[in-house]
């Protein structure tokens, strides 16, 4: 205990020493939070941190851990950082709580965007935006004349067009990791293609022609892909684009910032972003939105709330934007979109849906996840694999509650 | 010793092993027997997103956790039998398929459980003798060696052991991964571009040379302490004997050896059989999982808080009774030296 | 010994035997040396896998200045000393004295909680470790009735006003690693103490010492190789760990293992891969230390006990 006092004390003071004016107010209560720790987070924290008293957790493993750690007494942390996913489980749980009256208080400045609202009430401040949108050689493509490509078919004409002229290993990238990215990646393509979830009851209706088609798809893609498909992440498709393997992506807003940065990318200004490709003629973008933002708990005292949210507010705040303007793509006021921001809002007007989190989707997303890869491997048909998904997802969903 | 004093000394390391061991263990088997669900309602409410230049919001459902006169989330708990069990081998479904003929090796093997336990046993039982084998020509090779070369060499030697697995994984994924140098090195060998995460038996061959790599060092340094103890007079007799080299080896250093390789096996057998790092490490898991990673994929909650525990639960179970099984040649050993001693 | 004229090795096996130890030590240490190349490389070379670019591209220690100062690996290193101090010490205490008593007794009881701690030892981590998160979280409402009870509370009142939160506490972390590691610990020190003769502690009865007295006075100081070894294992236990100790700290009390995996998932750039390269070759630079210096200890550690066993 008194190790960990003195840590934070030293801390606070170095805090304070450095930045001390950046902050409006000098805060007394001591703050905790715990959010995933990629680069955003790591530019609020800083900016609540200027305020003193304020002890952030950067952790990737922050998903499995909030549930419980807002459902103790006092709960372990005020602020949470959440995404569209993450935040449902604590909405369900009922361990955070609205702020409206705080908005009222301290949040005068925040945009509409920014305020989450579940049935009438704030629940969570969102701070940026990200979605998965087309990345594009803009050199290659403009030397082999070929147009910026606005849906999948444009996309596989391309890819083919390149293969042909072998102007880099493999045209087309993806996050197809097995789990959570290639069931993303399914969801993506899936909506792409106005294919609905579920049905009555919680039942699920992925198994019909839009999966199969969804699946096709993607399938067809792969044969432009790096055979190793199923275990790219992010990471690895953004180490495919820096090195110049790969000529396009579906890929992550908040990764655009890295490929032109010349201490690392070998394309730097040579990548262009645009909106995510569309699935079928006349139809949404192939992708769905996210955001990224804080919830407050509720299991704290309300003094503690209230200084836990107007740090929050500080660390949010326009000063912080400006400092950090191409870390994001932000909401908040002050954010003026750079050329990597253009693809996320290019795809975000055309009206893209957000994705569709809720408990059932997240059982869904899993079963999907941990199932299809099987048919890329070859072990089942499309069939096959849309049925497996469905049988998992319904034993999962039984056991839920979910349907009786 | 008087029991008294013999429970004096052992209960610190009991109470320990029992808290922290034994009773998690016990709560596991509870859960594999039973089904919690929260306690909710379902409610129609507005939801608005972010979205340029306006929010977008939509009618959704959402699940409202009932909670208790403290604001506690209630949950149902209730008694299932062996349903968790069943849903885990997915017995039913094979029921049907032996009921319409169609029951193959490889329907079995589709079904998550059976694929993960064929993956952990032959991961088990292929590196065994692998790892056996190394350790001791190791062991024999640098016994043969002069003094001077043996520090450096033991030195090297047990860098492969004493690495922090996740990132001696690490360090092999990065050689052989997408444009790894050795990968690189058997693309240009086989003239043309070799993709080792692309297909299954690849990353398994992979997977098992990193377990090798890994543990052989350990097999060697207990095979080389075992050897310094060697009874040099047996060993010269063997020589007035006449017994040729392989001869001294057979009949002589092995036999001596013998209790440390069924030690070392069975060491190797319980650790690989809970094989995990390497799915990890490897992200093997679109083409092979192992039993331990099944049950923790069930186990760790999704990003929207939902987990299997009752499956995952059985799924501990079974791989509990699986090494248990493995480990009876040990018990039944440890039980004859014990009874050796009265 | 071995190097008598009858036991000569003919010139060819002698070739033989020293050209597969050294294609070992290159197997052994390629991994190790490269992922260590890398780490001072830029990512424009260390990442391009062109073999050519790793050896010969600019030298760099900007990846380890971001490790160690800008992110503040030290504290990490701080934290992991103390989980690995406290996790070898108790462990090699507890231990010693279970192991002791189990290499002399010749009840049944003790058999069974031989064999139940061979179980244990196969026992599976993902399975324990995960049921500890939520009950370590919330510790302090689940522990309330031990404080407000009248009957206990006011012996637990005498250490705090109120239950601690396990979660975060490298004490409660470093218990759990030694209860896992228990199982292991307690086999290997009941081999060594097997091969220490009975008539030794026989003796020191009969001169009048208890139990206690011949184990310290007579047996402890002839078991120093034993020690040793084990707590290497035990080093190694606690030091390697991630599963635990990513679960159950939080940033402030981390230690080094997990702390890589913030490096590696962070929404990366491709300076975060070779930092986090630098970091675990920050983390394996103590483990060569370690080896180097109770190399030999090792070995006559197991050549003197637990290889008989």
């Amino acid at each position: 205990m008194i190790r960990k006092t003195l840590a934070a004390a030293a801390l606070t003071l170095l805090m304070s020493a450095s930045a001390q004016a950046a902050c409006g107010f000098q805060n007394t209560v001591p703050i905790r939070m715990l959010s995933a720790g990629f680069d955003a987070w790591k530019a609020v924290s800083s900016a609540m941190a200027e305020c003193g008293n304020v002890q952030a957790e950067l952790d990737q493993e922050f998903a499995k851990k909030h549930v419980a750690a807002f459902a103790a007494n006092p709960a372990l942390y005020h602020v949470g950082g959440v995404a569209t996913e993450t935040f449902v489980p604590l909405l369900n749980a009922g361990t955070i709580r609205p702020l409206d009256d705080l908005v009222a208080k301290y949040g005068k400045h925040l945009t509409p965007n920014q305020l989450i609202r579940v049935d009438g009430k704030i629940m969570a401040i969102a701070m940026m935006v990200n979605a998965q949108h087309l990345m594009y050689r803009k050199d290659i493509l403009d030397q082999l004349g070929i147009p910026e490509p606005k849906s999948y078919a444009d996309v596989m004409a391309a890819a083919a067009k390149i293969k042909a002229a072998n102007a880099v290993p493999f045209p087309v990238g993806a996050t197809m990791r097995t789990g959570w990215n290639l069931a993303q990646d399914f969801v993506n393509m899936y909506m792409g293609q106005g294919g609905a979830f579920f049905g009555e009851g919680n039942r699920p209706a992925v198994n019909g022609p839009a999966g199969i088609r969804t699946l096709e798809t993607m399938k067809a893609l792969t044969a432009f892909m790096d055979p190793e498909y199923l275990t790219g992440d992010s990471t690895f498709v953004q180490k495919q684009f820096q090195q110049g393997r790969i000529a396009m992506a579906n890929f992550w807003a908040s990764r655009a910032g890295a490929l032109d940065d010349p201490k690392e990318s070998t394309v730097v200004g040579k990548v262009k972003m645009a909106a995510a490709p569309i699935a079928v003629p006349g139809g949404k973008p192939a992708t769905t939105v996210w955001w990224d933002g804080a919830v407050i708990a509720k299991n704290i005292s309300d003094a503690e709330a209230d200084a836990a949210f107007r740090v929050l507010m500080e660390g949010m705040d326009r000063q912080m934007v400006e400092a950090n303007n191409n870390a994001a793509v932000w909401l908040v006021e002050g954010f003026k979109p750079s050329a990597a921001a253009e693809g996320a809002i290019a795809t975000i007007q055309a009206g893209t849906p957000a994705y569709p989190a809720s408990q059932r989707m997240g059982l869904l997303h899993s079963a999907i996840g941990s199932t299809v890869g099987d048919y890329f491997t070859g072990k089942l048909t499309a069939e096959a694999a849309l049925k497996a998904v469905e049988d998992k997802y319904v034993t999962a969903a039984r056991e839920a509650g979910l349907i009786r | 010793m008087k029991p008294r004093t013999f429970f004096a000394f052992v209960a610190p390391s009991l109470a320990l092993m029992v808290l922290f061991i034994a009773f998690p263990l016990l709560s596991v088997l509870t859960q594999s027997f039973q089904n919690t669900q929260a306690v909710f309602t379902e409610s129609r409410v507005e939801k608005c997103t972010p979205g340029f230049p306006n929010p977008i919001c939509s009618q959704e459902t959402i699940l409202v956790a009932q909670r208790d006169a403290s604001g506690r989330a209630l949950t149902r708990t209730e008694f299932v039998g062996l349903d968790n069990y069943r849903k885990l081998l997915r017995t039913d479904d094979i029921a049907r398929m032996v009921a319409e003929g169609r029951a193959s090796l490889s329907a079995l093997l589709a079904i998550d459980f059976f694929h993960a336990l064929r993956f952990t046993l032959s991961f088990t039982f292929i590196t065994l003798p692998f790892v056996i084998g190394l350790g001791l020509a190791i062991a024999l090779a640098l016994n043969a060696t002069t003094r001077r070369l043996r520090g450096p060499v033991i030195f090297a030697s047990l860098l492969p052991f004493i690495i922090t697995p996740v990132i001696g994984a690490l360090s092999i994924r990065w050689l052989f991964a997408g444009d790894g140098v050795l990968a690189g090195a058997l693309s240009w060998a086989a003239g043309q571009r070799v993709s080792l995460f692309a297909q299954a038996w690849t990353i398994e061959a992979i997977m098992i040379l990193y377990r090798i790599w890994h543990v052989a060092p350990f097999a060697f340094i207990i095979f080389y302490a075992g050897l310094q103890t060697l009874n040099q007079d047996t060993l010269e007799s063997a020589i007035v004997d006449g017994a040729s080299r392989w001869e001294r080896l057979r009949y002589v250093i092995l036999p001596h050896l013998m209790p440390l390789i069924i030690f070392v096996s069975l060491i190797h057998l319980m650790d690989s059989y809970r094989v995990f790092d390497e799915v990890v490490g490897f992200s093997s898991q679109a083409h092979v999982v192992s039993l331990q990673w099944l049950t923790f994929d069930l186990l760790t909650p999704d990003n929207t808080g939902n987990r299997a525990i009752g499956r995952a639960s059985a799924s501990s179970m079974l791989t509990m009774v699986g090494i248990v099984l493995l480990l009876i040649p040990l018990l039944k050993r440890t039980w004859r030296d014990h009874r050796g001693l009265r | 010994m071995a190097d008598t004229r009858a036991l000569a090795p003919s010139f060819g096996l002698k070739a033989l035997t020293a050209g597969f130890l050294a294609v070992w030590v290159i197997v052994a240490v390629f991994p190790l040396a490269w992922t260590a190349l890398m780490s001072f490389r830029y990512p424009v070379d260390a990442l391009s896998g062109d073999p050519v670019k790793i050896v010969t591209g600019a030298f760099t220690l900007d990846h380890y200045r971001s490790v160690w100062i800008r992110y503040e690996f030290y504290r990490n290193f701080i934290n992991s000393m103390i989980v690995t101090a406290g996790v070898v010490t108790i462990s090699l205490t507890v231990g010693t004295l279970a192991g002791y008593a189990l290499a002399r007794t010749r009840s049944s009881l003790a058999f069974w909680l031989l064999i139940g701690a061979l179980v244990f030892r196969a026992l599976p981590h993902s399975v324990l470790v995960t049921g500890y998160l939520p009950p370590f979280l919330q510790s302090r409402e689940l522990l309330m009735p031990l404080w407000t009870s009248p009957l206990t509370g006011w012996f637990f009142q005498l250490f705090s006003a109120a239950p601690p939160t396990l979660y975060g506490q490298p004490l409660a972390i470093i218990i759990v690693l030694v209860s896992i590691n228990q199982p292991f610990t307690i086999w290997m020190m009941r081999s060594f103490f097997m091969n220490i003769p009975n008539e030794l502690d026989e003796a020191a009865r009969v001169d009048g010492c208890t139990h206690f007295g011949a184990f310290w006075r007579v047996i402890m100081p002839v078991m120093w190789p034993g020690v040793i070894t084990t707590g290497l294992f035990s080093f190694l236990l606690a030091y390697n760990d991630y599963l635990v100790t990513a679960l159950l700290l939080d940033a402030q009390s981390q230690t080094m293992v997990p702390a890589i995996s913030s490096f590696l998932n962070r929404d990366t750039r491709g300076s975060d891969q070779i930092e986090a390269i630098a970091a675990a070759v920050s983390i394996t630079a103590p483990l060569f230390l370690l080896v180097m210096v109770f190399q030999k200890q090792i070995v006559s550690g197991l050549t003197a006990g637990a290889v008989k066993g």
